[in-house]
């Protein structure tokens, strides 16, 4: 029996899933382009939308679109190219930016090269960066994460403060702005997760930084708008002017409540800002907070993510000639996706549209669109390496540390030799 | 047992019980053995992704000079320690107490305690977010009685998401192992009880002195299925935290370490597997150590 | 003096009981709670019944195909559940049956397998899985299920009750080995089967990692990945979240409150 299992077992093994496979479904047809994304109220609907101008186009390709969770698409789309075969995969999948790189070097030649179809000059040069590998630009740059301000007209009013007081401020300033909101309204200034780095990333992004430098070696120990990024949330922490919130749901909680005077994040919130329809109206939107180091801006980016297309799918032709069309020219399609879903893409011509110029009116008549692409243009281009988990979960374990009075440096070596264990 | 090796029926026995147990083990081979040395050929290689070398045992020496191994190893133990023991006397006591034929209305508290272990992830970790968030009906429950003067930071102090951890395997799990008590008392006369009962012996000293004694195998049992899931432990902690084990990786364990190094991380599948062969031996050391345990005491 | 005593103890034990059976119900009456309440009361931690139960249960309705899903986790766990509940009780009457020294020592072979944590198996089943074609299928689903160690082991535990006179006798019939499992131990140990089915179907019912991984596309998805995919929106609804839990609930409780009287019994058997 030993001997039997071990000369054997592949082979039997082989049988009896091949025998097994005659019963399985095979549901695949001609030209049907399947992607894999997440969120049915923004990337999925959008990927509908483009697939149904398409299809307009040319009615012989179909779309499947499947909706996962984000952290669910990632560990399939990681299972299905560590196990090499092919129709385990979609044709275009849809990557956070951060985690770009490390697909594209972990994998190679799993991802198509765009740059013979697309014209990325056209794009946010961080986006493009972000998804090039040794001279070729691999993805479709879709929404940016560029960064804002969003604040409560109605609270800052009533502590004092006008639009005007908001613009072009620094973090010492936005503190400030915090204590006397607290003192005159008793609403905290903004909601902060404890368990989450993404205020430090856009801290850092901002000052033109991030975790690695561009040879993608940490970059932790002598990084000045870390190090600022870091005194910063620690200022906020000890000032008060916070409420902890316990994980992304309860964030989103704090000011979808009313409990909170602020939100500093991506450009994607502003449909989830807006979906308090008795809010309407209360809202504005500023650039965020400087840090007061040297390179310091007023532009940053959290999250946003991009569309790669499969090398060994069998409709990559297609799946390359569908994301060039929509997403590469379709400049109407942009005016859609952001008047519906507030998604503000990364392609520069996109902004001339309509759209980008309406007046928004539950933001009392700002332009906030027109706002948000010019601060797109301006956010600093960084390296986010293939290590950008690992780092943001070694921030995010001494966060606490820096609660309990740390000095700065000591858990900037901290964070340093976490990071350092786990990028081997 | 002594069987006659060759000859008609000792020959058409074997048959037999190799055709009853063949389609089992032959699965089992199949989907768990055969994957698993898979698993231990991996550990021996390191590498981004598909490109894995052979790298010997830097596998092992990486375990020692990576402090967050060290981390979730520790926290892995922790949990084992405290919530083993915990939900065992638990789910004991409260078997115990069910059993008694005069309690009114047992069927429906023992349903209601088992009820827990039928809810899927998902919809458990949803629950639990939402009731254990800084303002959520825990805290201010707790706030209301006068138990707590501010809000726990159930999620974001180590100590407390730690808790918080034990508190949830907990909660699904004690009523699972309690009807495993159960079903082993209705085998224990119950003359016995009135006989102590008469004798004097207080409710405590029967529990230790008769319940624990005759229940020991299945004590047993579900100490060993309780370790395994323990030392595995992933759903409660990956949905809870998000996935990060936080805060300060005071809640990592080894299984969601293995999974952020297969799927979160630069994947190392070579990596991922040895922490995974840590998992094993743990396992099997404790197992054999239980049963010495166990069996010391039988004399 | 004797009845305050008494007295005393039996509060204790109603108020301890009462209070475990409560915060063992209490999330249900939460969840339940919630899906007739708004996403931002449910945020809130609002703990009275809203008004937008209809108004939820019909956002689910038109987010998810829900007769697909439902029938997707059906098949996966019924299938999952028959075949696991065939191969295993064969297995448990084989190990006890017929004893010899060799089947005994895979046996304990087979108990080391219940240590491999999944994680440690989930690329190379993968892997395995694609070469054979079967990625987006529910026999991928299922087939790495079927052959568990630990429902092995509570057939065998259970299997030593089962009066060996029964089997003589019907030896004696001229009953084949396979008509005396089927005819006679199957009928005999209903109970058994029924405390495993509960515990297989709840496992397979709920399972979430592995169909994760598997499966592809909108049509295979189970009611447990359409929730999480929902619950991780960028702004989750939690009302429908709600009503999404209850009804991936509804079926294991129905389960457990249809075969309770079974369960108990077998669980009896398994630890004689």
């Amino acid at each position: 029996m030993d001997k039997l299992v071990r000369t054997h077992l592949p082979r039997i093994a082989g049988l009896a899933l091949a025998s097994a496979s005659f019963l399985a479904v095979t549901a695949a047809e001609a030209k049907e382009i399947t992607i894999w994304c997440w969120d049915p109220n923004f990337n999925v609907a959008i990927m509908k939308e483009a697939g149904a101008r398409y299809t307009k186009a040319h009615p012989d390709v179909t779309f499947n679109v499947v909706d996962f969770a984000k952290t669910d698409v990632e560990q399939k789309l990681q299972t299905g190219l560590a196990s090499g075969t092919a129709d385990a995969l979609p044709n275009i999948v849809l990557i956070e930016d951060y985690g770009a790189q490390k697909y594209l070097q972990s994998f190679p030649g799993a991802f198509a090269p765009l740059s013979g179809t697309v014209d990325h000059s056209g794009f946010a040069p961080y986006k493009v960066e972000l998804m090039t590998l040794e001279g070729q630009v691999y993805g479709m740059p879709f929404d940016s994460g560029v960064t804002g301000l969003y604040y409560r007209k109605d609270y800052l009013e009533q502590a004092g403060f006008k639009p005007d007081d908001m613009q072009n401020i620094t973090w010492d300033r936005f503190i400030e702005i915090g204590q006397q909101v607290e003192a005159k309204t008793g609403k905290k200034m903004m909601g902060l997760d404890p368990n989450d780095a993404g205020i430090v990333r856009i801290m850092m992004q901002s000052a033109g930084q991030w975790y690695f430098d561009k040879e993608g070696k940490p970059n932790i120990t002598g990084n000045p708008a870390l190090k600022a990024a870091l005194e910063t949330v620690g200022k906020i922490m000890s000032a008060n002017i916070y409420k902890p919130a316990n994980g992304w749901s309860d964030w989103v909680g704090t000011f979808t409540s009313g409990d909170v005077a602020s939100v500093v994040t991506g450009v994607w919130i502003t449909g989830t800002v807006k979906a308090q329809p008795d809010q309407a109206g209360k809202w504005g939107v500023a650039p965020i907070p400087a840090l007061s180091i040297e390179g310091a801006t007023h532009a940053s980016n959290l999250g946003g993510s991009s569309w790669y297309v499969l090398e060994s799918s069998e409709e990559k032709a297609e799946a390359i000639d569908f994301l060039n069309e929509i997403y590469g020219k379709d400049i109407d399609f942009y005016q859609t996706i952001l008047q519906e879903r507030g998604a503000v893409g990364s392609l520069l011509a996109a902004r001339g549209g309509a759209a980008y110029e309406a007046a928004d009116r539950f933001f009392g008549g700002q332009k906030v669109w027109q706002n948000f692409s010019d601060w797109l243009a301006k956010v600093p281009a960084v390296n986010y390496g293939i290590f950008t988990n690992e780092a943001d979960l070694a921030v995010t374990a001494q966060l606490p540390a820096l609660t309990q009075g740390t000095p700065v440096d000591e858990v900037l070596k901290a964070i340093d030799a976490e990071i350092s264990g786990q990028i081997q | 047992m002594v069987l006659a090796r060759r000859g008609g029926i000792g020959r058409y026995y074997d048959v037999n019980g190799w055709l009853f147990v063949a389609p089992a083990l032959g699965l089992i081979a199949l989907f768990m053995v055969y994957p698993i040395l898979w698993s231990l050929w991996m550990s021996f290689q390191s590498g981004r992704g598909m490109m894995m070398k052979f790298a010997g045992f830097a596998n092992i020496v990486r375990l020692w000079n990576d402090p967050v191994f060290i981390k979730a190893l520790t926290n892995t133990m922790t949990y084992f320690v405290v919530q083993v023991p915990i939900m065992i006397l638990l789910a004991l006591v409260l078997a115990s107490l069910l059993n008694n034929p005069r309690l009114v209305g047992r069927g429906l508290f023992r349903t209601a305690i088992f009820l827990p272990c039928v809810t899927s992830l998902v919809a458990y970790s949803v629950l639990f977010k939402g009731m254990f968030a800084p303002d959520g009906i825990v805290n201010s429950t707790l706030q209301a009685i006068g138990l707590i003067a501010s809000p726990i930071p159930w999620l974001t102090h180590p100590f407390w998401a730690k808790t918080l951890v034990i508190i949830a395997i907990t909660w699904r799990w004690t009523g699972y192992n309690m009807i495993f008590y159960l079903a082993a008392m209705q085998n224990i006369d119950r003359s016995i009880y009135e006989v102590a009962r008469i004798d004097g012996v207080p409710a405590w000293a029967r529990f230790t002195h008769i319940t624990i004694p005759l229940l020991k195998p299945v004590i047993l049992f579900t100490t060993v299925i309780s370790t395994i899931g323990t030392l595995q432990l992933f759903d409660e902690v990956y949905n809870l935290t998000e996935g990060k084990g936080g805060p300060s990786n005071a809640t990592l364990t080894l299984s969601l370490y293995i999974y952020n190094l297969t799927f979160r991380f630069m994947p190392n599948f070579g990596y991922a597997a040895t922490v995974s062969y840590v998992i094993v031996v743990l396992v099997a050391l404790l197992a054999v150590l239980q049963f010495y345990l166990a069996r010391e005491r039988d004399r | 003096m004797k009845n305050p005593a008494r007295a005393a103890s039996a509060v204790l034990t109603y108020g301890f009981v009462g209070l475990m059976a409560f915060l063992s119900v209490f999330p249900f009456i939460w969840m339940v709670l919630g899906a007739t309440n708004s996403s931002i009361d449910i945020i809130k931690g609002r703990l009275a019944p809203g008004e937008t139960l209809a108004v939820n249960v019909a956002k689910f309705f038109t987010q998810v195909n829900v007769p697909l899903v439902f029938w997707n986790s059906a098949k996966i766990a019924i299938l999952a559940t028959l075949l696991t509940l065939a191969v295993s009780s064969l297995a448990g009457y084989g190990f006890e049956m017929f004893r010899s020294r060799r089947r005994d020592g895979l046996y304990r072979a087979m108990l080391l397998t219940l240590m491999i944590p999944f994680a440690a198996l989930m690329i190379p089943l993968f892997i395995m899985m694609g070469k054979a074609g079967l990625i987006n299928t529910h026999i991928a689903v299922v087939l790495p299920t079927i052959g568990s160690a630990f429902i092995v082991f509570y057939f065998r535990q259970s299997t030593k009750a089962f009066p060996s006179e029964l089997r003589d006798a019907a030896k004696v019939d001229g009953l084949k080995e396979w008509q005396i499992f089927l005819y006679i131990y199957v009928p005999v140990m209903r109970s058994t089967y029924a405390a495993a089915f509960i515990i297989v179907f709840m496992t397979a019912w709920n399972n979430y990692l592995w169909p994760l991984i598997v499966l592809q596309s909108n049509e295979t998805k189970t009611i447990t990945l359409v929730i999480s995919s929902l619950a991780s929106a960028y702004y989750p609804d939690y009302g429908v979240v709600m009503v999404g839990t209850i009804l991936a609930t509804l079926p294991t409780l129905a389960v457990f409150f249809f075969m309770q009287r079974q369960f108990v019994q077998g669980m009896l058997g398994s630890v004689k």
